[in-house]
C-alpha cells in the first residue's frame, strides 16, 4: 500500500502500522464520545470504557464482541444479585465477580465449540480483546451499586451504542486509510474538541427533557 | 404579561456548567458544598440551623468503639462527601431492647448491617471519585405537619436556587411510596414548583416510571400513592420569607455564586438546612414550567445591597410570572384551611325560630378545607340544627349494615336498596365513605353556604360528629387557593 511521505517517514522510524492505526482510532473514538456527551447528551461509563470497547469490537468483530458483552453483563448482574445477600467488602465482591465471569466465559466458549450458536469463529477472538470487554462488568456493577437498575442499564446501553458507532467508524477502510495518510486530522480533532468544549447550547437530550416547558406556555 | 417560553430561555447542562458553575463557584466554595461536615460548621457560624450531628465516624477503629446503645431511636447515616443522595439511610425506630433499627420501608437493619454500611461509606463507595470518606450519624428531621400531608414517610425538602444574592427559582420535593420515602427525584419523588413571590406551589411533575429514557418528566396535579391523594397546587409553604432569607444567608456564608439550598422544615426547630449544592439540577425548570436562563441573565450584574434587597428583587422580578398562572388557574380566591363559613338553615327551621322571635337563618361555623376528599361532609349535629333532623332520624331507622368489606359491596347495596331509602325528600342520594378505616353508607343532603362572598348550594354527606362541623371537599374547592399558613402559625 502506498502511504503519504509523512506517514512513510513515521513508519520507518520505529512505529508499527498497528500502533499508528490504534492511536489514530483512539483520537477518533475520544471525539465521538465527547460529541455524544455534549451534543447529544448521551452518558457513558467515562471516556475510557467506550474507547476500549470499540477497539475490542474491532478486534473481535461486532457479532462476537456483542455476544461477549452480553455474557459479561448478564453474569455481572446475576452474580451481583446473588452476592448482594452476603455481607462483604466491595473489592472482594468485584473480585468474585471476575472469578465467576471467568468460569462463565470458559463454559460459554466450550458451548460455542459444541453448539456453534452462529459464533463458529469464536476461538480466533484475541484474548486481550475479550478481557477488555470483561472489564465492562466492573463499570456496570459500580454504577449499579450507586444508582438504580434502570439508570445503570441506560448508561450501559448508551455506552454500547457509542462503542458500536465508534467501531463502525474505525473499521471503515475508507476512513482509516484516509486518516492514515492525513495525520493533520489529529490537530483538527483537538480543535473540534475545543469547540465542543465551548458549546453552551442545549444538548439534544435537553430538548426532549424540557419540551414540556416550551409546549405548555405556547398553549396559554 | 405572560411569558412565552422558548428553548432560548431554558438552561441546559452545558451552559449551567460553563456560564454559572465554573465562573461563579470557585473551587474553595465547591469544597464546602461537597463536604457536609464543613458545610454544617460554616452554616452554624452564620447562625443557620442544620441537623444535629450525633456521631462522626472517621475510621474502622472508631466504628469498633461506637457506643450503639447511645444511639437514639431514629437517626440518619450519611456519607460526608456523598453525591445525589447515595448512601443515605434513614432509621425511623428501634426494636425494643435490641440493637435493631427500622427503615421507612419497614425493612430492619441489625448492628452488623449498619456497621457494614458505615464501612462501605468509609471506603468511599458513595463518595465522589471513590475517595475515603467519613460517616455522619445525625438527627432525623421531623416533618412539619403541613408538608407531611403530601409526602410518604420521608422528609420533604425545599430547594431554592440563588444567584448573585437573588432567589431565582424554588421547588419542593415530596417523598412518595415509589421513592421509598426519599426526596430524590430520580427514585420517583414528586417535584412541585413554588412561586418565588408568594411561596405558593404551582406545577408538579415526577419522573415518568414508564419512560425508557432517563430524565423524562410527567406533569401531575395530585399526589400519587398516598391513602388520600391531594391536590398539589396552591399550597402555601409556611414561613416563605424566612426560607428565602436562609437560602441567601447560605449563599453568603459559602461563597457559592450559583447555589441550590435544600431546606427542610422541622416540626420543632423550624427551617433546617440539609445541604447546599454547587451544581443544582435543572429539573426545577420543569416543575416551574419556566426557564432558568432568562432569570439568571436578568439577575446577572445587579448590585445587591442586602439580603432583604435581594429577596425583594427576586420576588418582584420572578414572582409575578407564576403568580399570573396561579391567577389563571384559580381566579385567585384565597380561603384559609379553616375558614368561617355561613351555613343557611332550611326555611322550615327559620320559620319556627321566627315564631319564637329569634331570627336565626344562618349559622357561622368553622369549615375545614380538605382537598383529600371529593364530596363535602357535614356533622350530623350541625345538620340536625339546620333543619335536617327529620331526614337524619328517618335514615337512622333504616337497617343498613354498619360496615362494608369493600366499596364494591357498598355500591351493590346502594344499587339494590338505594331507591327505597332516598324516598325522603331531603335525601338526594346515598354515598359511600370511609370513616376510621371502615366503609359506611351515608345520606347526602343539599345545604346552602356562604363562603367568602359566594353563596352556593353544595351537596354534603352527613357523617357522625367530626372535629369540624363542616368539611369542604375537592368538588367545591375548584377555583380556590387554600392558604394553610393561618392554621400552622
Amino acid at each position: 500500500m502506498q502511504y503519504s511521505p509523512f506517514t512513510t517517514w513515521i513508519l520507518s522510524n520505529g512505529i508499527s502500522d498497528q500502533i499508528l492505526e490504534l492511536l489514530i482510532a483512539v483520537t477518533i473514538l475520544a471525539t465521538i464520545v465527547s460529541l455524544a456527551r455534549y451534543i447529544f447528551g448521551s452518558k457513558s461509563y467515562g471516556i475510557y470504557a467506550p474507547i476500549i470497547l470499540a477497539i475490542a469490537y474491532s478486534y473481535t468483530g461486532l457479532k462476537y464482541g456483542l455476544a461477549i458483552t452480553a455474557i459479561v453483563i448478564i453474569t455481572s448482574l446475576l452474580s451481583y444479585s446473588v452476592l448482594k445477600k452476603i455481607r462483604m467488602h466491595y473489592i472482594t465482591r468485584i473480585a468474585i465477580n471476575y472469578c465467576i465471569l471467568t468460569l462463565v466465559l470458559i463454559t460459554f466458549l466450550i458451548a460455542v465449540n459444541y453448539l456453534g450458536l452462529g459464533l463458529e469463529n469464536m476461538e480466533n477472538v484475541p484474548a486481550l480483546a475479550m478481557i477488555s470487554i470483561a472489564a465492562l462488568g466492573e463499570f456496570f456493577t459500580k454504577q449499579y451499586i450507586k444508582k438504580s437498575f434502570k439508570n445503570s442499564i441506560l448508561i450501559l446501553l448508551s455506552t454500547i451504542l457509542i462503542s458500536t458507532i465508534g467501531w463502525f467508524v474505525i473499521t471503515r477502510n475508507v476512513i482509516s486509510t484516509y486518516l492514515f495518510n492525513n495525520l493533520w486530522i489529529i490537530p483538527i480533532l483537538i480543535l473540534v474538541n475545543l469547540l465542543i468544549g465551548q458549546f453552551k447550547g442545549l444538548r439534544i437530550k435537553d430538548l426532549f427533557r424540557f419540551k414540556s416547558i416550551v409546549r405548555s406556555k405556547d398553549n396559554v | 404579561m405572560s411569558r412565552k417560553n422558548s428553548f432560548q430561555d431554558i438552561l441546559g447542562l452545558n451552559r449551567r456548567n460553563q456560564e454559572y458553575v465554573r465562573p461563579y463557584n470557585p473551587p474553595s466554595a465547591k469544597r464546602i458544598a461537597d463536604n457536609k461536615i464543613l458545610t454544617k460548621r460554616i452554616l452554624a457560624k452564620a447562625g443557620i440551623n442544620t441537623p444535629e450531628v450525633y456521631k462522626l465516624i472517621r475510621s474502622k477503629k472508631q466504628l469498633q468503639f461506637l457506643d450503639w446503645d447511645s444511639l437514639p431511636k431514629s437517626f440518619v447515616i450519611k456519607p460526608n462527601k456523598g453525591t445525589g443522595g447515595n448512601g443515605i439511610i434513614v432509621f425511623y425506630g428501634k426494636k425494643k431492647d435490641q440493637n435493631i433499627w427500622i427503615r421507612p420501608s419497614g425493612q430492619v437493619m441489625t448492628q452488623r448491617d449498619i456497621s457494614l454500611h458505615i464501612e462501605n461509606i468509609l471506603e468511599g463507595r458513595f463518595s465522589m471519585g471513590s475517595k475515603k470518606d467519613i460517616a455522619i450519624i445525625e438527627e432525623r428531621v421531623k416533618t412539619d405537619p403541613l408538608l407531611k400531608q403530601y409526602s410518604f414517610k420521608g422528609v420533604p425538602d425545599i430547594r431554592i436556587i440563588c444567584f448573585n444574592n437573588i432567589p431565582i427559582m424554588a421547588m419542593t420535593r415530596l417523598p412518595t411510596k415509589r421513592s421509598n420515602g426519599t426526596a430524590n427525584l430520580h427514585s420517583g419523588a414528586i417535584c412541585t414548583g413554588i412561586d418565588i413571590g408568594t411561596g405558593i406551589t404551582t406545577y408538579s411533575m415526577h419522573m415518568s416510571p414508564k419512560s425508557l429514557m432517563s430524565d423524562t418528566y410527567e406533569m401531575i396535579d395530585k399526589t400519587m400513592d398516598l391513602k388520600q391523594n391531594k391536590s398539589l397546587s396552591g399550597i402555601q409553604i409556611p414561613d416563605w420569607d424566612k426560607l428565602l432569607e436562609i437560602a441567601l444567608k447560605c449563599q453568603k456564608a459559602t461563597g457559592l455564586g450559583y447555589i441550590g439550598v435544600d431546606i427542610a422544615i422541622d416540626r420543632d426547630k423550624g427551617p433546617v438546612v440539609f445541604e447546599v449544592n454547587a451544581r443544582p439540577g435543572l429539573g426545577i425548570q420543569v416543575a416551574n414550567q419556566t426557564g432558568l436562563r432568562w432569570r439568571l441573565e436578568k439577575a446577572r450584574g445587579l448590585d445587591i445591597k442586602s439580603i432583604k434587597h435581594g429577596m425583594r428583587l427576586g420576588k418582584n422580578l420572578f414572582g409575578g410570572e407564576v403568580e399570573e398562572s396561579i391567577e389563571s388557574i384559580s381566579g385567585r380566591k384565597v380561603v384559609n384551611i379553616v375558614e368561617k363559613v355561613n351555613v343557611y338553615h332550611k326555611p322550615a327551621v327559620s320559620m319556627r325560630k321566627r315564631k319564637q322571635k329569634i331570627k336565626v337563618d344562618k349559622e357561622i361555623v368553622n369549615a375545614f378545607m380538605d382537598t383529600g376528599i371529593l364530596t363535602s361532609r357535614i356533622s350530623s349535629s350541625l345538620s340536625n340544627r339546620i333543619g335536617f333532623r327529620e331526614a337524619i332520624k328517618y335514615f337512622k331507622t333504616i337497617d343498613i349494615p354498619n360496615n362494608f368489606d369493600s366499596f364494591k359491596d357498598a355500591q351493590d347495596y346502594i344499587d339494590t336498596k338505594g331507591q327505597e331509602i332516598i324516598k325522603h325528600d331531603d335525601i338526594l342520594r346515598l354515598a359511600k365513605i370511609t370513616e376510621d378505616g371502615k366503609i359506611h353508607i351515608r345520606p347526602v343532603i343539599k345545604i346552602t353556604i356562604k363562603i367568602g362572598k359566594d353563596v352556593r348550594d353544595i351537596e354534603t354527606v352527613v357523617t357522625d360528629d367530626i372535629i369540624y362541623p363542616l368539611v369542604i371537599g375537592r368538588s367545591e374547592l375548584s377555583g380556590y387557593l387554600v392558604d394553610t399558613t393561618k392554621t400552622f402559625k
